[in-house]
C-alpha cells in the first residue's frame, strides 16, 4: 500500500481552562491518501473543525494538542517549531474557511494577495507569479481573470470570493487541502459550483482534500470515504456509499434518518432524543450511551474503540463479539 | 368560515437603497430602489402548510414581514380571514386578529429575551391580550404549554441562556401557541439548528400542526426542509414568485427551468446519480436586474422575449417558454 497523504494517529487535543481541562478530541485516528477526498460530519461541537485547525497546527492556547501524531507524508509535523509548520502551512497544506470575506483582506486586492502567496511559497519573479495567478483565477472559474485580478475582495460575490479562496489554497500546489465548510455560506446554486470545483481540482492535481461540514448532502455528493464525528470521536468511518446507505453506529443511523430528503416520504423523521454533551459533561464510557437506544451496561463503563466491519470501522459495543464487560 | 385564510394580492415592496441627499449633491448619483418583493400574490387554505423557498436575496422574509404586518406594504393587500392588514378602516378588526397570527424567527439567541424568565417569555402573549386573568392561571398555563413542546415546566424558571439552540426554539414556539394562534408564520426555524434537532423541531411542528389544526407560512432555502413539511410551495428568485404548485408535483416535475436547476443543485443523499441541469451563474444584483424575466441570463430555455417582457404567472408557471411554447425557439 501506498504512504497515505496525512495519517493521523489517536489525536488528542485539549484547551485548558480555569475550571477544568476540557478534551475537545480525544483518540481520533485516519488516513488521507492521494486524490482522496475524506468528508468529516457532525454536528455542532463534535470536534471537526478542531481536527481541520490541529492538522495544520492552527491549534492557540490555550488550546494544544495533548496526544498523538499527524504525519504528512511519511514526516511527523504536530510537534514542530511554530517556524517550520509556517512553512507548510500554505505550501503542503492548504486551507479553505467558510467565511470567504472573513479569509481575504479587504485592503488589498486580490491579485496581490494571491501573487504574495506565491511568492512566499515559490522563487518566481513578480511577473511570472501574475501570470501564475491569473491561471488560477481561469482555473477556478472566475470570468476575465485578467481584469478581475485587480479587483478587491468587496467587488466579488459570495461564490466568486470563494473561488479566490480556493485559488489562493492551490497557488502553491498543495499535498493536502482541508475546507472547513467552504459551502456553508452560500446559496444551493452556487453550492454546486464549488462542490464540482474542489472534486475537479482534487481529480486534476491529485490532491488530497479534508472536508468538514455538517451537509450530509455534501459529503454524498463530493467525497470517496467519510467519518462521521461525536463528541471529539469517530464513530464510524468507512466508504461513502457505505456509511450513508448503511450505517452501522446507533447515531450516524440516527443521523441519516434525521435528514429530510427531496425523494423522502410524508413520514415523520427518526428523532435522536436529547442533544449532543457538553465537552465539561461528557458521559463515561461511550459518550453517546444517554441519547443511545440500543445502550446496554458495558456502554456505561468502557470507551469503545473502532472496530472493523468489512469496509467499515465502528466504535460502538453492540459489534464486539465479546459483549459483556472485561472486568 | 371560508377556506382561505391568508389571501395575499399582488404584494410589492421597494427599499429606498440610495446615498444620502448631501452625498447625491456633492458626488453626483440618483435615487437608487431595490425591488425586494415585486408582484407576489398566493392564498394559503386553513391547516395547510404553504412554503416559500428561494435563493438569499430572493425576498421570502420580506414577504413574511408584510404578511404579519411588520412592515408596511408598498403597494399590494394582504388578507387574513377577511381582514385587510393594511385598510384603515378595519383597524378595529385587525387590533382582535393580531392574537390570532405568530411569528417564530431564525435565531432562537436573538429572538429570546435574555433578561426575561422562560416563563415571563411564555406569558407575555397572555397577559399582553389578557387573555387569562390570577397569575396561578397564568403559571399553570406557561406550565401546560412549556409541556406541549417537549419541556418541563419547571424550565420556566431559567433564563435563555441556559438552553440549547433547540430547545430555545422549543421556548420560541411555546411563546407562538400562548395566544392561541391560528395562524403562525416560521421565518427559517430550523436553519440555525444541527440535524437531529431540526428533525425533533421539524416533528414537533407537525405534530401541533395535526393537534390544533395550525396553519403555517414555512420560510426556508432548504428545499428538502420544505419538501418535508410543506402541502404547496412557492419558488421565488428576485422578489417574484416564478413556480407555484403542490409539494409532490413541484418536486417530480418542476415546469420552469429556474426550480429544475435548484432541484438539480440539492446535494443528493441517495446518491441516485440523476441527471442534472448544470447550474450556471449566480442572482443578479437586485437593485439593477437584468430587463424582461430576471432568470433569463442564466436560463438555457431563454429567447427574444423573455429578455424584453416579465413573464405573468400562469397556471402555476411565470416563464415564456413553459406557458407559449410555440413562441419559445432559441434565438
Amino acid at each position: 500500500m501506498t504512504q497515505p497523504v496525512l495519517s493521523v494517529r489517536n489525536l488528542e487535543v485539549e484547551f485548558v481552562t480555569r475550571r477544568a481541562t476540557l478534551r475537545a478530541i480525544n483518540g481520533v485516528s485516519f488516513d488521507i491518501a492521494r486524490g482522496e477526498v475524506l468528508g468529516v460530519v457532525g454536528e455542532s461541537g463534535a470536534g471537526k473543525s478542531v481536527t481541520g485547525l490541529a492538522v495544520i497546527g492552527l491549534i492557540d492556547p490555550p488550546g494544544r494538542i495533548s496526544a498523538g501524531e499527524i504525519e504528512l507524508s511519511g514526516t511527523r509535523i504536530d510537534h514542530l517549531p511554530p517556524e517550520q509548520i509556517r512553512r507548510i502551512r500554505g505550501k503542503r497544506i492548504g486551507m479553505i474557511f467558510q467565511d470567504p470575506l472573513t479569509s481575504l483582506n479587504p485592503l488589498y486586492r486580490i491579485g496581490d494577495q494571491i501573487v504574495e502567496t506565491i511568492r512566499t511559497h515559490t522563487n518566481l519573479t513578480e511577473t511570472a507569479a501574475r501570470k501564475r495567478a491569473i491561471d488560477l483565477l481561469a482555473e477556478v472559474g472566475i470570468p476575465a481573470p485578467e481584469k478581475r485580478i485587480d479587483g478587491y475582495p468587496h467587488e466579488f460575490s459570495g461564490g466568486m470570493r470563494q473561488r479566490v479562496v480556493i485559488a489562493l489554497a492551490i497557488c502553491a500546489e498543495p499535498e493536502l487541502i482541508i475546507a472547513d465548510e467552504p459551502t456553508t455560506a452560500l446559496d444551493v446554486s452556487v453550492q454546486a459550483q464549488i462542490i464540482a470545483l474542489i472534486k475537479r481540482l482534487g481529480r486534476d492535481h491529485g490532491t488530497a482534500v479534508m472536508l468538514v461540514t455538517h451537509d450530509m448532502g455534501v459529503i454524498a455528493e463530493t467525497c470517496d470515504r467519510v467519518a462521521v464525528m461525536y463528541s471529539g470521536r469517530i464513530a464510524e468511518i468507512g466508504p461513502v456509499q457505505e456509511v450513508v446507505r448503511n450505517p452501522l453506529h446507533p447515531y450516524a443511523k440516527g443521523l441519516m434518518g434525521a435528514i429530510p430528503t427531496l425523494a423522502g416520504e410524508d413520514k415523520r423523521l427518526v428523532q435522536i432524543p436529547g442533544s449532543m454533551p457538553r465537552l465539561s459533561a461528557i458521559p463515561p464510557g461511550c459518550p453517546f450511551n444517554p441519547r443511545c437506544a440500543f445502550v446496554f451496561d458495558r456502554c456505561r463503563v468502557d470507551r469503545p474503540e473502532p472496530i472493523r466491519q468489512g469496509t467499515q470501522a465502528v466504535a460502538c459495543h453492540l459489534f464486539d463479539p465479546v459483549k459483556e464487560t472485561a472486568a | 368560515m371560508s377556506a382561505t385564510l391568508i389571501d395575499v394580492k399582488n404584494l410589492r415592496r421597494v427599499f429606498d437603497v440610495s446615498k444620502p441627499w448631501l452625498n447625491r449633491m456633492l458626488e453626483g448619483g440618483h435615487l437608487e430602489y431595490l425591488k425586494a418583493v415585486d408582484g407576489v400574490t398566493f392564498d394559503i387554505k386553513r391547516g395547510e402548510t404553504f412554503a416559500l423557498v428561494g435563493e438569499s436575496g430572493s425576498g421570502k422574509t420580506t414577504v413574511a414581514r408584510m404578511v404579519v404586518g411588520l412592515l408596511p406594504p408598498t403597494s399590494g393587500e394582504v388578507v387574513i380571514d377577511g381582514v385587510s392588514m393594511t385598510d384603515p378602516r378595519q383597524a378595529q378588526a385587525r387590533r382582535r386578529l393580531r392574537r390570532r397570527i405568530q411569528m417564530i424567527f431564525q435565531d432562537p439567541y436573538a429572538s429570546l429575551n435574555p433578561r426575561f424568565r422562560v416563563d415571563a417569555i411564555v406569558a407575555e402573549p397572555i397577559r399582553a391580550f389578557d387573555l387569562i386573568l390570577g397569575e396561578r392561571d397564568i403559571k399553570a398555563r406557561v406550565g401546560e404549554l412549556l409541556s406541549l413542546v417537549g419541556l418541563h415546566p419547571d424550565d420556566g424558571l431559567k433564563f435563555p441562556h441556559e438552553f440549547s439552540g433547540g430547545q430555545r426554539q422549543r421556548i420560541a414556539i411555546a411563546r407562538a401557541l400562548a395566544s392561541e394562534a391560528e395562524f403562525i408564520v416560521c421565518d427559517e426555524p430550523t436553519s440555525a439548528l444541527d440535524v437531529s434537532v431540526q428533525a425533533q423541531i421539524l416533528n414537533l411542528m407537525r405534530d401541533l400542526q395535526d393537534k390544533f389544526g395550525l396553519t403555517y407560512l414555512f420560510i426556508s432555502h432548504n428545499l428538502a426542509v420544505v419538501r418535508h413539511m410543506a402541502s404547496r410551495i412557492g419558488v421565488m428568485y428576485l422578489g417574484r414568485i416564478v413556480e407555484i404548485a403542490e409539494g409532490r408535483k413541484l418536486f417530480e416535475n418542476p415546469r420552469m427551468p429556474y426550480t429544475k436547476m435548484l432541484l438539480g443543485a440539492v446535494p443528493d443523499l441517495a446518491m441516485s446519480g440523476r441527471q442534472r441541469i448544470p447550474v450556471k451563474g449566480e442572482i443578479p444584483n437586485p437593485i439593477n436586474p437584468p430587463p424582461g424575466c430576471s432568470f433569463n441570463p442564466r436560463c438555457p430555455l431563454a429567447f427574444d422575449l423573455c429578455r424584453q417582457k416579465a413573464p405573468d404567472l400562469i397556471e402555476g408557471v411565470a416563464c415564456h417558454a413553459v406557458n407559449d411554447p410555440a413562441a419559445a425557439v432559441p434565438a
